[in-house]
């Protein structure tokens, strides 16, 4: 129930087709977006994909929320407890009914969002929906119920514990940040999730703060029609109270030195290499982070000049790759490799400051820029080929914004990104007082 | 849906013969969708190279073509948001790929060649070798217990069988394969009889008989093998225990079982599985007496189909159809202090299932739940293509028909009969990975209480039986253990 954490950039959004005549939005769905007075948000999106509904109800509240010190990785716990049922729908019941309707449902938490999807039939779509209804608002767990799951929490960090590239993110956030809660992983330092069985009180109040119609979004995407929902949502979800809670989100100080840190594995392993810089926020208005998504593009992914040079003529690397996530506040941008000997980690590190280096230095070639464009308009397209698809990409992006409307706005912007732009944000990005680098060995694995 | 092609006659000989398949689905969507798959995989590996066959096809479909090299397929597919995927199982090797109809020309003109026209250059088996290597060893056996466990599992139940080595080879195999090596695999096995081509969305007619064309180029061949051998019968329980240096215990559990889709005991005991262990579920038995009311560790489930990939996905991918499956319990890590106890209840539990069956209100649940999941299961084109194809080679209808038309006629009494024919505690193996083998080794033969303690109150129906579960027998062989360590694994 945690998203993996490096997504290849290209996976995060793009536009729909732009063809000859007018632009088309890059959102091509019809949809019914409604504020219910308590706050809640309805989106709703009528497909032609037949018979599946995909539910998907977006918490605005994720690791970002952790603000008290000792409470890593709650909203990820709370995720979890979100399954521990109410008085009406007791867990076993509550599995019974999804289980009748044939569904598919499970949960995320990432960065800035809780996310709890199902998809099903939809003739289930009312009682899946009153379901949902009820334990957002009477969620009930004892103490005892409380503990378990605080293990299972363990259970998961353990199971993710095996790979390297959780370790690197963990460490590349704990040294680039200061203050801001992105200093933590969604799952949490591992001293906080041991202490997670004897916060049960806490857990209550989390509940109380962020699970409140303010910060909630409804998604309904497929075979539905938006009276209907909009009818059914204001049934089972209109009587749930607003909350008062706002939280302080500490702001970062601006990094003074470069920084860097190793991390000595304990089982054999090919060397791992992350370049950071600290990146943009998410913004449909201003043009830094589109314009850094571009440049992830050009130049560290499959398409790039560096990638061809060390994955396919040197073959010095076998993992290549750039991380550069949508975030309410700034987070890393991330050039991730896995080297294949221990001797070259300094040049494939080089080489990567050396591309950023040109970034600054030298516009880019107008017809790759236009490639990237092309690129992602058809990536968007391909990516939303069923119901459940375009629900969990606009979670995401409801996730940010609240609206559908956020990635019309967002595709426009990269539509306008110039050679200019890439060097302005370059120069502005990629400077040595904003990095950090991680590196990660263990072993001989040859 | 336009174009289901399955009709019923014609499926229980159509793998049979000699001639390439299509399945074709048209229809009006703006993307096109291909699923090519040809009938041969890591069984048809030769002595002394395995890895062959899955080298070939990354060969195909991550090396350069005649005419093009990687980095300017790379190049011209960046455009296009394409890219062809591959997977290589016992018996059928899949090329996929989606893409836009505006690309549709374009894109197959690289594809076809990468497929009937490959480049064989010497630096991109260098390339792909390394990373084929690097998967075994670095990906799958430094950072992955729980695939780990489960390859070593297969390897432990198939040995000296076809199905005996990974998918992907072992790194002395692959060091030992050549581009003659791959050339001879490619021109033996990559042949019209062994090719089934699946393809849906917006394409035309005239564009379908080019492709049909193209690939009548292909040679005629004949069908590949696929009458596999028995797996060795296991007498008693065996362990194979990987040392490794990790945080905590991961196991998987199985035996094999002559049921697959087709087989009149498939649908029964996919509810039996379904019930008691359905992948990434909170609702199966064991999750529920595990992870639920116990805090073990983040899940527990069963399959009666191999499913790779597990920990990355919630649906199974279409065309790893075998003659052969095992039943399997995939016990996620566990905490070192509990895992003896752990490993105890999920026996403990098998045997419930085995002597009791499914309770009556879950039977019918379960019939439920799976008549309506299968339509999630095909939810996309690319999905519902290799649905199509498994069931040609399994020759089987469209298995959302199968499946709905079967369990609407079945009976708890056919699941509980498939359980006790099929399942069982005794003859089997367990594999560990952890830390500190030999003493847990120790544990398991000492057959000495494993008691839970837990960190808050439990209600009374549990402490009673974990009395029982921290005794529970399992009938351990002091000859029946093996500890490996990790280096040597896939080696």
């Amino acid at each position: 129930m945690f998203r993996s954490a490096v997504l290849p950039i290209l996976l995060l959004g793009g536009v729909v087709l732009a063809q000859a005549g007018p632009v088309k939005k890059a959102f091509p769905w019809k949809y019914d977006q409604y504020d219910f007075p308590n706050g809640l948000r309805l989106v709703t999106v009528p497909t032609d994909f037949p018979n599946v509904v995909a539910l998907y109800i977006v918490v605005a509240a994720g690791s970002r929320n952790e603000v008290e010190p000792g409470k890593s990785g709650f909203a990820h716990l709370f995720e979890h407890m979100m399954f521990r049922g109410t008085e009406k729908y007791p867990p076993e019941r509550y599995e019974a009914v999804l289980k009748q309707a044939g569904a598919a449902s499970n949960a995320y938490t990432t960065d800035d969002r809780t996310v709890y999807h199902t998809t099903f039939s939809k003739e289930d779509f009312e009682q899946i929906l009153a379901m949902e209804a009820d334990r957002f608002q009477n969620l009930k767990y004892t103490e005892t119920v409380f503990r378990t799951e605080a293990l299972a929490v363990l259970g998961e960090y353990n199971k993710n514990s095996q790979f390297p590239i959780r370790k690197i993110f963990e460490v590349l956030r704990d040294t680039a940040f200061e203050v801001h809660p992105y200093k933590h992983t969604t799952m949490g330092f591992l001293e906080d999730i041991e202490d997670m069985p004897n916060e049960y009180d806490y857990s209550l109040k989390f509940f109380d703060r962020w699970y409140r119609p303010e910060y909630t979004t409804i998604v309904v995407v497929g075979d539905v029609r938006p009276a209907a929902v909009r009818a059914l949502v204001g049934k089972y979800w209109g009587g749930w109270e607003h909350g008062s809670y706002r939280a302080r989100i500490p702001q970062e100080p601006p990094q003074k030195e470069p920084r860097s840190k190793h991390i000595d594995w304990p089982s054999p392993t090919l060397p791992w290499l992350a370049v950071a810089f600290k990146g943009a926020a998410y913004s449909d208005t201003e043009p830094d982070q589109v314009t850094l998504d571009i440049i992830g593009s050009l130049g560290f992914s499959e398409n790039s000049d560096l990638y061809k040079k060390l994955m396919i003529k040197e073959q010095k690397v076998d993992v290549f790759g750039v991380d550069n996530p949508d975030r309410v506040d700034p987070q890393l941008f991330t050039v991730i490799a896995r080297v294949k000997k221990e001797d070259d980690v300094a040049y494939v590190r080089d080489q990567i400051l050396a591309q950023c280096r040109e970034f600054r230095e030298k516009p880019v070639d107008a017809g790759k820029l236009e490639a990237v464009k092309r690129h992602l308009r058809y990536s968007f397209a391909l990516s939303l080929d069923n119901s459940e698809a375009i629900a969990s990409t606009l979670a995401a992006y409801i996730g940010l914004r609240r609206t559908p409307e956020t990635i019309n706005n967002l595709y426009a912007l990269y539509d306008k990104v110039t050679p200019e732009d890439i060097q302005r944000i370059a120069r502005k990005y990629f400077q040595e007082n904003r990095r950090t680098i991680v590196t990660l060995s263990g072993g001989d694995s040859k | 849906m336009t174009g289901r092609i399955l009709a019923a006659g014609l499926m229980m000989t159509a793998m049979a013969a000699a001639a390439p398949r299509f399945v074709e689905m048209p229809g009006d969507s703006p993307l096109v969708t291909f699923r090519v798959v040809f009938l041969t995989g890591a069984a048809s590996d030769p002595a002394g190279k395995p890895g062959l066959a899955s080298l070939t096809a990354a060969m195909l479909a991550e090396g350069g073509t005649r005419k093009l090299t990687y980095e300017e397929i790379l190049e011209r597919m960046f455009p296009m948001a394409t890219s062809v995927h591959y997977q290589v199982d016992k018996e059928m090797t899949t090329f996929s790929a989606v893409t836009h109809v505006d690309n549709l020309d374009e894109f197959y003109r690289i594809f076809r060649d990468m497929l009937l026209d490959p480049g064989w250059r010497e630096t991109d088996l260098r390339r792909l070798r390394d990373q084929q290597i690097n998967f075994l060893r670095v990906s799958l056996r430094g950072a992955n217990d729980e695939e780990l466990g489960k390859e070593v599992l297969y390897q432990a139940i198939y040995q000296d069988h076809p199905y005996g080595h990974h998918n992907a080879g072992t790194v002395s195999g692959l060091k030992r394969i050549t581009l003659d090596d791959l050339k001879a695999f490619y021109g033996n096995n990559y042949t019209q009889a062994n090719l089934v081509f699946g393809i849906a969305g917006g394409y035309s007619p005239e564009f379908l008989a080019r492709v049909k064309k193209d690939f009548a180029k292909l040679p005629e061949g004949k069908r590949s093998e696929v009458k596999r051998p028995a797996p060795k019968k296991i007498e008693g329980i065996h362990v194979r225990m990987i040392e490794k240096n990790t945080r905590s215990v991961a196991y998987s559990i199985g035996f094999p079982i002559e049921v697959t889709r087709g087989h009149p005991d498939y649908i029964p005991l996919l509810v039996a599985s379904t019930y008691f262990g359905h992948h990434r579920s909170s609702g199966g038995r064991l999750f529920q007496r595990m992870r639920q009311l116990r805090g073990l560790n983040y899940g527990d489930y069963s399959y009666i189909e191999y499913f790779p990939r597990g920990m990355f996905q919630f649906e199974p991918d279409p065309n790893l159809a075998r003659p052969q499956q095992i039943f399997q319990i995939w016990i996620r890590p566990v905490e070192p202090p509990t895992a003896h106890f752990a490993l105890r209840l999920a026996m403990y539990e098998l045997d419930k299932l085995v002597r009791e069956g499914i309770p009556e209100e879950d039977f019918e649940r379960t019939r439920s739940f799976l008549s309506k999941y299968v339509n999630i299961l095909t939810k996309t084109k690319d999905a519902e293509l290799g649905y199509a194809i498994d069931s040609l080679w399994y020759g089987i209808p469209d298995y959302n028909s199968y499946l709905k038309q079967g369990l609407a006629k079945l009976t708890r009494e056919d699941v509980n009969r498939a359980i006790r024919k099929h399942l069982r505690t005794d003859d089997l193996w367990i594999v560990v990975v952890a830390k500190g083998c030999k003493e847990l080794k120790r544990k398991f033969l000492s057959g000495e209480p494993s008691p839970m303690k837990y960190n808050s109150p439990k209600p009374k129906e549990i402490l009673e039986e974990d009395k029982i579960v921290e005794r529970w027998k399992i009938p351990f062989r002091e000859d029946g253990f093996e500890i490996i360590p990790v280096e040597k694994v896939f080696e």
